[in-house]
């Protein structure tokens, strides 16, 4: 069961906006169909993302893949823990694998919630 | 819908790595470029650090890929840059190197090369033992008796529209700088036998897409996209030797 306190993009990351504060990560789906992950590349603290664009970069079987913000805004904290613990994106994806949290001035209108997430993921993963 | 082949012969390294981003980005749902490399060069992984490659003999030319894995010296052997809609492809990455890989192991057989796609190899590590992609054989890659002769890495995008980058190594002859490698040339007359493995592979990887190829040449809108990601990224010192 994914959780329902937050809204899932087409492209496989999740964001949970809180008092105007987004945190961010990948959701399973992204993860199971990417496995063996080597590499994240995350943006620094200060650095804006913008909705729809990469806000970093992750490597798995020698395959790169662009992560996308839902939220457009300021990040304001980064999970530097998780380049050096890429097995927590398998075992907590929705918790402890978050990515970045961002202090938000706008957020994405494609968010699912996740009975429609849960139905793309259906749709694409065949 | 068609494969469209172009067949590129020898192209300058940036060039390459440009022509490929162009492709990627553009509006063809399925193209296969098969490029040979002048001059000889060395390509670095997307996450590979440069400072790595310090030890290189001087005046070896150096790009940088937009996909994945470990560094490659191109000297004489067959590339191939697969660009698809990602919908052609399976949704999991080791599916879709899967997918690459049978039709490449059926394209080799058919100029009389048999090799094999090892199931059960080492997982791509975080810090891999060797900065070369084609030193230690890894799970799905294609080997012959004496070492590995392909070797694949991917660049995957979800905006603006899914879509996928298949680079492939296939290795002619070894390259100086990898000498580690299984090469065509093991068993086969590399000059002899190219024509028909291009053939051979493009006819593979089109069945494989359920699409049939089609000879073309790159548009005026991807070689002008191509010029301009060569200047401005691929030849840019900052961009290769950046990270």
């Amino acid at each position: 069961m994914r959780p329902n306190d937050r809204k899932y993009l087409k492209s496989h990351e999740w964001c949970k906006v809180e008092k105007g504060i987004a945190t961010v990560g990948i959701t399973d789906f992204a993860v199971s169909h990417l496995s063996d992950l080597v590499f994240l590349d995350l943006p620094g603290k200060g650095t804006s993302v913008t909705i729809g664009e990469s806000f970093g970069e992750i490597e798995s079987v020698k395959a790169v893949s662009d992560l996308y913000s839902p939220v457009s805004g300021e990040v304001i904290e980064v999970n530097k823990e998780l380049p050096d613990n890429l097995d927590w994106l398998a075992t907590d994806p929705f918790g402890k694998a978050w990515m970045i949290k961002v202090k938000v001035t706008a957020e994405t209108k494609d968010g699912m919630d996740s009975t429609a997430y849960d139905a793309h993921c259906a749709a694409e993963g065949h | 819908m068609h494969l469209r082949l172009l067949d590129c012969g020898l192209v300058e390294p940036a060039l390459n790595m440009a022509l490929d981003e162009a492709l990627l980005h553009g509006p063809a749902p399925a193209t296969l470029r098969l490029y040979g490399w002048s001059p000889h060069a060395v390509s670095l992984g997307w996450f590979q650090r440069a400072a790595e490659f310090a030890d290189l003999p001087a005046g070896t030319p150096l790009v940088r890929r937009l996909t994945g894995g470990g560094a490659i010296h191109h000297g004489c052997e067959l590339t191939f840059a697969l660009t698809v809609d990602a919908g052609l492809l399976p949704t999991d990455v080791a599916g879709s190197y899967a997918l690459v890989h049978d039709a490449l192991a059926a394209a080799i057989a058919r100029v009389g090369i048999t090799t094999r796609r090892l199931e059960h190899g080492h997982a791509p590590a975080a810090r891999p033992g060797s900065r070369w992609c084609f030193a230690v054989p890894g799970r799905g890659d294609l080997l012959t008796t004496t070492g590995k002769l392909l070797g694949s890495a991917q660049r995957r995008l979800a905006r603006p529209r899914a879509r996928i980058l298949h680079h492939g190594s296939l290795v002619l002859r070894r390259a100086p700088l990898t000498p580690f490698t299984a090469a065509v040339a093991d068993t086969k007359d590399p000059d002899a036998v190219l024509p028909a493995l291009k053939s051979a592979v493009a006819q593979a990887l089109a069945a494989a897409l359920g699409l049939a190829t089609e000879r073309d040449t790159a548009t005026a809108a991807e070689m002008t996209m191509a010029m301009q990601l060569r200047a401005e990224r691929y030849r840019d010192h900052a961009f290769t030797f950046g990270r």
